[in-house]
């Protein structure tokens, strides 16, 4: 295993080294003048000239490099045209947003989808299977921005059920102010005791957090319901059920047992597809959180959130990838020898 | 070589070089695969729903009520109004006829994907044959390459590349197929490396065929199946993603006829004027569908691993 990890490790680390590169080029080689495209289309001759000595624009391209590459590791991702502030420092604020987004959806997707899974292969070539099969590439066929308009229709529009934007009611600011400590609200309330703030943040997660749960959820339905059908195949399933082992035991605690690790290694990918997810559904509903941050620098050219926002997707992506497989690894002994 | 009757990897027979038959085997092995697929009800709907999206592309201009994509003789007063008689899906606050908009979208909904598609096919599939045949060196440099560009979350290395080119449809389309290629080099690659110790392809080289005949005429005919099922979905998951950039502002620009840029035009009147999100939504779900349908379809039918529902 340790020798697997460490090459496996170091594939990641060369990876994101690649993937710095591409940043890169794509920030400094791309653009025809890329003091310009930095400082944003309205910057001052002077101010070009500035930022050309600054950023080492002039000097060679691998030494430019260099430095790109050090001032990341250093932490120095740049300033935002749009808000003057360090990007790093911006990326921080509201990453909490995202991560609590992201959290609930996937707690939704893997409830739902598992459950969904099981159920379609318990009942193969059944109604039941169909309309499960149905609904689950329904949800990975589905625009996720499109998706979140139309559960704002329904749910806040004509029911009036759920709040259609923004992490929190505007009055609570004043009537029940919540103490930051991690950012994720729902944290934040419960270990404040802040039960108002819990029961709203809570609620304005429903409609964007189902929004993005949509495609993980037909992802890991069709996964579990394919692992599972194979699982039931198997010839210990048959004979737990010659013993006469209660159906539900076989189905949920024994097969079930079988099929989840390769779900395991669908669920980090459909977690790292999600961060993209989390881009559109965050546009859809004013949600505070990188993904409009992105969005909005990605509109006004503003070049350092989008390269910040672009190496962390990475970095993550890659984190997540790596993290998986060692899971992989560490369940199935087979794929260290590979 | 051997004198018995020779069957490749696909299961098709093969010539005394060597080589797959695929060509004379084709025909039959459409009819069944046609016969199969409409047995499966919900290939069946796939299918459907990529026919009636290439007519819409086709005849736009025949089947759309209003011409100049719904803003030619549009109502007197240019205003928004819902789903009638005159106008089944509406119009949008120009007066423009949602229907014929629809309709007229589903050319770049088509022409772009395939585009896209079509290129990351081209770049992909040459590098993978090369890299999973040559070995060595050049291998790991193109699989090292495709890795770098698979380290970025699907969509955003595509949104960067807009960002830098400039917003519009043709650079979304850029952008998405510099960002889909790897996915056909690691697929190819695959294929070929388990392929070249196959005795047909050994054969081929003892032969002294070029190495570039070998990997076109002897591996790439035995690659084609997963290549056609990845390329039905991906033309489906790149609707998507046009249709997400267009969403953003990141790819067709008004007033151009685009599912993704109608359905973020329709946003502000979400709560009021729902059919000028809901219906261009729709179409691009409907689009999505049939085509994931059918890559699904053709998957299980192509693909010997999978399990037989």
């Amino acid at each position: 295993m340790p020798r697997f990890l460490l090459r496996r490790t170091g594939t990641a680390l060369l990876v994101l080294l690649g993937t710095t590169l591409v940043t890169f080029v794509l920030a400094r080689v791309v653009p025809a003048n890329p003091a310009v495209t930095y400082l944003g289309p309205r910057a001052r001759p002077e101010a070009i000239a500035r930022i050309t000595r600054e950023l080492g624009l002039d000097r060679p391209l691998p030494v430019q490099y260099g430095r790109y590459l050090a001032d990341l590791l250093r932490g120095d991702w740049g300033i935002s045209i749009g808000t003057k502030r360090p990007v790093l420092a911006e990326i921080g604020d509201r990453l909490p947003a995202t991560l609590e987004l992201l959290a609930a959806a996937m707690l939704i997707a893997v409830l739902a989808g598992v459950v969904l899974g099981v159920v379609a292969a318990r009942h193969q070539n059944q109604f039941a299977d169909h309309a499960i099969r149905l609904l689950a590439i329904g949800g990975v066929s589905m625009p996720a921005f499109w998706l979140g308009l139309l559960t704002q229709m329904l749910f806040f529009g004509r029911l009036g059920w759920l709040p259609a934007t923004g992490r929190l009611d505007s009055d609570l600011e004043f009537t029940h102010p919540l103490t930051e400590v991690t950012g994720l609200h729902l944290v934040d309330a419960l270990v404040s005791g802040n039960l108002t703030t819990l029961g709203d943040a809570a609620l304005h997660l429903v409609l964007p957090g189902l929004t993005l749960a949509a495609y993980p959820t037909g992802v890991i339905a069709r996964m579990v319901r394919a692992t599972m059908l194979e699982a039931l195949a198997q010839d210990h399933i048959r004979a737990a059920r010659a013993y006469g082992v209660a159906e539900r035991v076989v189905v949920w605690r024994i097969a079930l047992r079988n099929a989840l690790p390769p779900t395991a290694t669908v669920l980090g990918l459909t977690l790292a597809y999600s961060l993209t997810g989390a881009f559109f559904v965050e546009v859809v509903f004013n949600w505070p959180g990188l993904g409009q941050y992105a969005a909005t620098a990605l509109l006004n050219a503003d070049y350092p959130v989008i390269m910040g926002v672009t190496v962390l997707g990475a970095v993550t992506y890659t984190l997540t990838n790596l993290v998986v497989d060692l899971a992989h690894a560490r369940l199935d002994p087979r794929v260290r020898l590979t | 070589m051997s004198t018995q009757p020779l069957v490749g990897v696909s299961g098709a027979p093969m010539s005394t070089d060597g080589a797959a038959v695929v060509e004379a085997a084709a025909p039959t092995r459409t009819r069944q695969l046609l016969a199969a697929l409409w047995r499966d009800k919900l290939a069946v709907l796939g299918l459907l729903l990529v026919a009636l999206l290439v007519l819409a592309a086709l005849a736009a201009p025949l089947l759309a009520p209003y011409p100049a994509q719904g803003a030619g003789a549009a109502a007197e007063v240019k205003e928004v109004s819902g789903p009638s008689a005159a106008h089944w899906l509406g119009t949008d606050p120009y007066g423009r006829d949602l229907l014929s908009r629809i309709l007229y979208g589903a050319r770049p909904a088509l022409l772009v994907p395939l585009a896209v598609v079509a290129l990351a096919i081209g770049i992909g599939v040459p590098l993978g044959l090369v890299a999973g045949f040559r070995g060595g060196r050049l291998d790991e440099l193109i699989m090292r390459l495709a890795d770098m560009f698979l380290a970025f979350p699907p969509l955003l290395l595509a949104m960067v590349i807009v960002a830098t080119l400039g917003p519009s449809l043709r650079n979304a389309a850029m952008a998405l197929a510099i960002s889909w290629w790897p996915w056909y080099t690691r697929l190819v690659r695959g294929i070929t490396a388990s392929l070249r110790e196959w005795p047909f392809v050994e054969g081929a080289r003892t032969l002294g065929l070029r190495d570039s005949t070998v990997m076109v005429r002897h591996i790439l005919p035995n690659a084609a199946s997963p290549i056609i099922v990845q390329a039905t979905v991906d033309i489906g998951t790149v609707i998507l993603a046009t249709g997400a950039l267009a969403f953003i502002g990141l790819a067709a620009q008004p007033p151009a006829a685009d599912w993704g840029l109608m359905v973020a035009e329709g946003r502000t009147y979400v709560l009021s004027e729902w059919w000028l999100s809901a219906f261009p939504g729709a179409a691009i779900f409907l689009a999505v569908l049939g085509f994931n349908l059918l890559g699904d379809a053709l998957r299980d039918l192509l693909d010997p691993r999978t399990v037989t529902r």
